[in-house]
């Protein structure tokens, strides 16, 4: 069965009722078509045997009312005290002319001398006990012989084809007994007559033949010697029936003898009828077969469709899943119940593994950003200690002016920092975050840059990540100042197109194409180095998705600018 | 396991040979069940099967050839090489030896006598039977007894005194072998004895006992005074011309015994053939003086014998019966009177 396991469903099923069904329907129409067939070839078999019971009783009638008048005439003649031509020839003539079928009839002793007869003129024929009539019936006592005298009859020197009965009798000449053979000589036309009475069917015929199957009468015209095919047929058989083909044309031949003639008669029966049903039986067997396949396969397509339809929506669905992100689609299908059930059941392990995963993706945010933040909030203690330094060498100076100003700027700078807790803030406390930090390097780094703002008071009231945009400006001071001139620090922050931007400029040195690209690897590198900047873009990121980033650009020795954008939350406009 | 299965096969085995043999059938195709001496032969068939080997089946050709025909082409079919047939048509048995020689089959003809010709056809071809010839012969040895054996001098029973025996001969079917032959060699029996015989009628009743006494009846009042005898071609036709000669007064049971006592009592000769049980008892209480047994017993018993050694392929010089040309097994009658 290996080679059935990459067979799909459907045509597994397909294939399996059809099969069942094709060997079913073989198996019941061949046994139908056999049955029927056999059923129908016997009905037609009796009916043909009847028929030829029916032709041969017709004949035996016809032999039996011949073979009466033979009686009656043997009776009446050996009656007489001498019987010769003048006692007996009114008799005889008499039968000769009432009966139709009788041509003659007359009396020969046992040398072959015509003793009576009932022609009243004839030619004797000196060799008449060589005649088979006259051996077959001198030698055998009680028993009449019906032969065919072929081309001339008896007496008289005619072409016309007779039937020649003959038996032993006994009569008296002078009272003295004399054994003699009477003969009647029959016209061959009652035979034609019963023949044609008869109905045989399309070229169904009748051929009569003797012991020697020699033919003696055929109702065919095609039939005209022994040699013809109906008699070779009937001489095979002997006597019985079967079916044979004569001339293309199905035949039942039967073959019996007529009784009391040495005769058999065998009739050919036209049983086409058998071949035509057999062939309407076979086709409405085969319309039956086709339609049932056709039906079956219907059927079949339909039932395996309602299964395996849903199934392959279900199957497509689940890939398209496995090759993409669109994890939150619910599939919809319709169909078999229990394939319905095994989406829905598909359809709450999604949402299971969707709810999952969302919940560690929220998880990992939350921790990630509580972490960035840690690392944001941790206080520089170089930039304590030195703004610390910075205060006491101003109070060393006494220029409390300045020490005011700087330990105001150092406070409010870290209570910004901590901001009770929350990592997101007024964009405006941010600027002030940034404002306190520029305003402490400014003194530390005493007056070696100046710093301008430029803010949009429309974005003062939307909310920002924390501390974002001092990382940026120690990146400015720390890179941007110039040895040869004083350096100029720009901050500009603005809404355009849904976002807000933060634009943190210097005219240092500037930056090379080049270090603008490690600067971008970095940050979108995944190590755990973590730099100023890298934490900002992060942060963003984490917060406002993936359309906040950063943007750098730098003219060298002219200007170099950090811009950062997020969008806007939808809630804050 | 394997030793149970040839005990099993074995027994199988002894099962189908041992009873095989008496299994093996040999149709006996009777020309027609309601003829009664057929009856009555057929029970003797089977009473004189004494052999294990093989047993008949009958088979009922009812009078007609055509069945016959069929009955003997299904029979062939089957695997005996023997079958028993009684011609419904003496002249048309010759395709039914062209097909038991077709199928090297043998036949047993009884009581019908096929034409010497058709016997011919084939070496496997049997007739047992009795020359009718010798029933009449036989019947005019009877009939001779009655008159007293001298041709010159007959005695009582010559009613008229003449020397001429009168008699009225009930004829069996006209054309029938039997009848035309038992007819013709009674009377040339009695001729040849030296009798002198004057047929007063020739009465044809086919065999039939009702016919017969229809016959009987109308002839009575023609030749009721000077017929001496009546010559039955068969039992039946001669126990229907009593039960007419009963009611006429030709037999007397003065003593109303069912007896006729021949010394004391009436009574008037009539003669049949066959010797059917019917008639050996009307002659044992006088009414019917003589019979000729068609000595069915003995035929019984040859078929048997002849079947046994046909169905065991053995030669026929151990057959009991004597075998004319290889071919006709005569019976002789036997006369009862």
């Amino acid at each position: 069965m290996k080679p059935f396991r990459n067979v799909s469903i459907d045509k597994k099923l397909s294939l399996v009722v059809i099969l069942l069904v094709f060997s079913a329907l073989l198996f019941s129409s061949g046994f139908i078509y056999f049955r029927t067939y056999k059923a129908f070839e016997s009905v037609v078999e009796d009916n043909s045997k009847e028929i030829n019971k029916q032709i041969i009783l017709n004949y035996e009638s016809h032999f039996e009312e011949i073979r009466e008048t033979g009686r009656y005439i043997e009776i009446e003649t050996s009656k007489l005290e001498t019987a010769n031509q003048t006692n007996l020839y009114s008799l005889y003539n008499s039968f000769a002319t009432l009966n139709a079928d009788i041509i003659s009839i007359s009396l020969v002793d046992d040398t072959g001398h015509v003793q009576a007869t009932s022609y009243s003129s004839y030619v004797q024929n000196s060799y008449l006990t060589e005649h088979e009539w006259f051996i077959k019936a001198i030698e055998n006592e009680g028993v009449y012989f019906f032969l065919i005298s072929p081309n001339k009859k008896v007496f008289l020197n005619t072409n016309e084809e007779v039937i020649n009965a003959s038996k032993r009798i006994e009569y008296y000449i002078d009272g003295v007994e004399q054994v003699g053979v009477l003969l009647i000589e029959l016209s061959t036309l009652k035979i034609d007559t019963i023949s044609k009475q008869s109905n045989l069917g399309e070229d169904g015929h009748i051929i009569i033949f003797n012991d020697q199957d020699e033919l003696i009468y055929s109702s065919d015209s095609n039939c005209i010697d022994s040699t013809c095919l109906s008699n070779v047929l009937a001489r095979d058989l002997i006597i019985g029936g079967k079916f044979v083909e004569i001339n293309g044309t199905d035949m039942y031949m039967s073959i019996n003898t007529i009784h009391g003639t040495r005769w058999r008669i065998a009739t050919f029966i036209n049983v086409e009828i058998i071949s035509s049903s057999q062939f309407t039986l076979s086709m409405l067997l085969f319309y039956v077969f086709i339609t049932t396949i056709i039906l079956s396969i219907i059927g079949t397509s339909i039932l395996t469709k309602q299964i395996t339809k849903p199934l392959n929506q279900l199957k497509t669905h689940m890939l398209e899943i496995q090759n993409s992100d669109h994890l939150y689609r619910e599939v919809d299908i319709k169909g078999q119940k229990e394939v319905v059930i095994l989406a829905q059941a598909y359809n709450d392990m999604i949402k299971e593994i969707r709810r999952l995963l969302d919940r560690l993706v929220e998880e990992q945010n939350e921790k990630r950003k509580t972490e960035l933040i840690a690392l944001q909030t941790q206080i520089n203690p170089h930039f304590l200690y030195n703004t610390l330094d910075s205060i006491v060498w101003l109070a060393e100076q006494k220029d409390n002016e300045h020490v005011i100003e700087m330990v105001i700027a150092l406070s409010r700078f870290f209570r910004i920092s901590i901001s009770r807790g929350k990592d997101v803030i007024p964009i405006e406390k941010e600027l002030q975050h940034a404002q306190y930090y520029i305003q402490i390097q400014q003194i530390r780094y005493s007056n070696k840059f100046d710093y301008t703002f430029d803010i949009d008071e429309s974005i003062l009231e939307y909310e920002v990540v924390k501390l974002i945009l001092q990382p940026l400006i120690e990146n400015a001071i720390q890179h941007g100042i110039h040895e040869e001139y004083k350096g100029q620090i720009h901050i500009k922050a603005y809404q355009e197109n849904g976002f807000v931007n933060f634009e943190v400029s210097n005219n240092g040195y500037g930056l090379t194409k080049q270090k603008i690209e490690e600067i971008y690897e970095k940050i979108a590198s995944d190590n755990h180095e973590s730099v100023g900047l890298k934490n900002v873009v992060q942060r963003l990121k984490l917060y406002y998705g993936p359309t906040a980033d950063i943007e750098i650009t730098s003219e060298l020795d002219k200007n170099t600018t950090f811009k950062i954008y997020y969008p806007i939350l939808k809630g804050e406009i | 396991m394997k030793k149970f299965l040839i005990v099993l096969m074995s027994l199988m085995l002894f099962a189908l040979t041992g009873c095989g043999d008496k299994d093996y059938e040999i149709p006996l195709i009777i020309y027609d069940f309601e003829d009664l001496y057929m009856q009555d032969f057929e029970d003797l068939i089977y009473l004189g099967d004494n052999y294990s080997e093989f047993h008949f089946v009958s088979y009922d050709s009812k009078n007609s050839q055509i069945i016959q025909n069929e009955i003997v082409s299904d029979v062939l079919l089957n695997d005996s090489n023997v079958i028993v047939v009684n011609p419904v048509d003496r002249l048309g048995v010759y395709p039914l030896i062209a097909k038991a020689k077709e199928n090297n089959i043998s036949i047993i003809f009884i009581n019908r006598e096929p034409i010497k010709e058709d016997l011919l056809l084939y070496d496997k071809l049997y007739y047992v039977g009795a020359k009718p010839e010798q029933s009449a012969e036989y019947q005019a040895d009877i009939i001779i007894n009655l008159f007293g054996g001298n041709p010159y001098a007959l005695n009582e029973f010559d009613l008229n005194d003449d020397n001429v025996i009168q008699c009225v001969i009930l004829k069996g079917e006209p054309g029938h072998q039997d009848a035309e032959i038992r007819t013709e060699m009674v009377i040339e029996e009695l001729h040849n004895a030296g009798f002198e015989v004057e047929i007063l009628t020739v009465e044809e009743a086919y065999f039939s006992q009702d016919l017969a006494s229809q016959k009987m009846r109308d002839l009575l009042p023609l030749y009721g005074e000077s017929m001496e005898i009546v010559i039955a071609n068969n039992d039946a036709m001669a126990i229907g011309a009593i039960n007419v000669l009963i009611e006429e007064g030709f037999f007397v049971d003065e003593n109303l015994d069912g007896i006729i006592d021949r010394a004391t009592e009436v009574w008037f000769p009539v003669v049949g053939i066959d010797g059917l049980p019917i008639a050996v008892e009307l002659i044992e209480k006088g009414y019917l003086y003589g019979t000729v047994l068609n000595d069915s017993e003995t035929m019984a018993q040859a078929i048997n014998e002849l079947a046994y050694l046909l169905v065991r392929g053995l030669g026929m010089n151990d057959f009991s019966f004597v075998i004319e040309d290889n071919k006709y097994i005569w019976i002789d009658y036997k006369k009862i009177y």
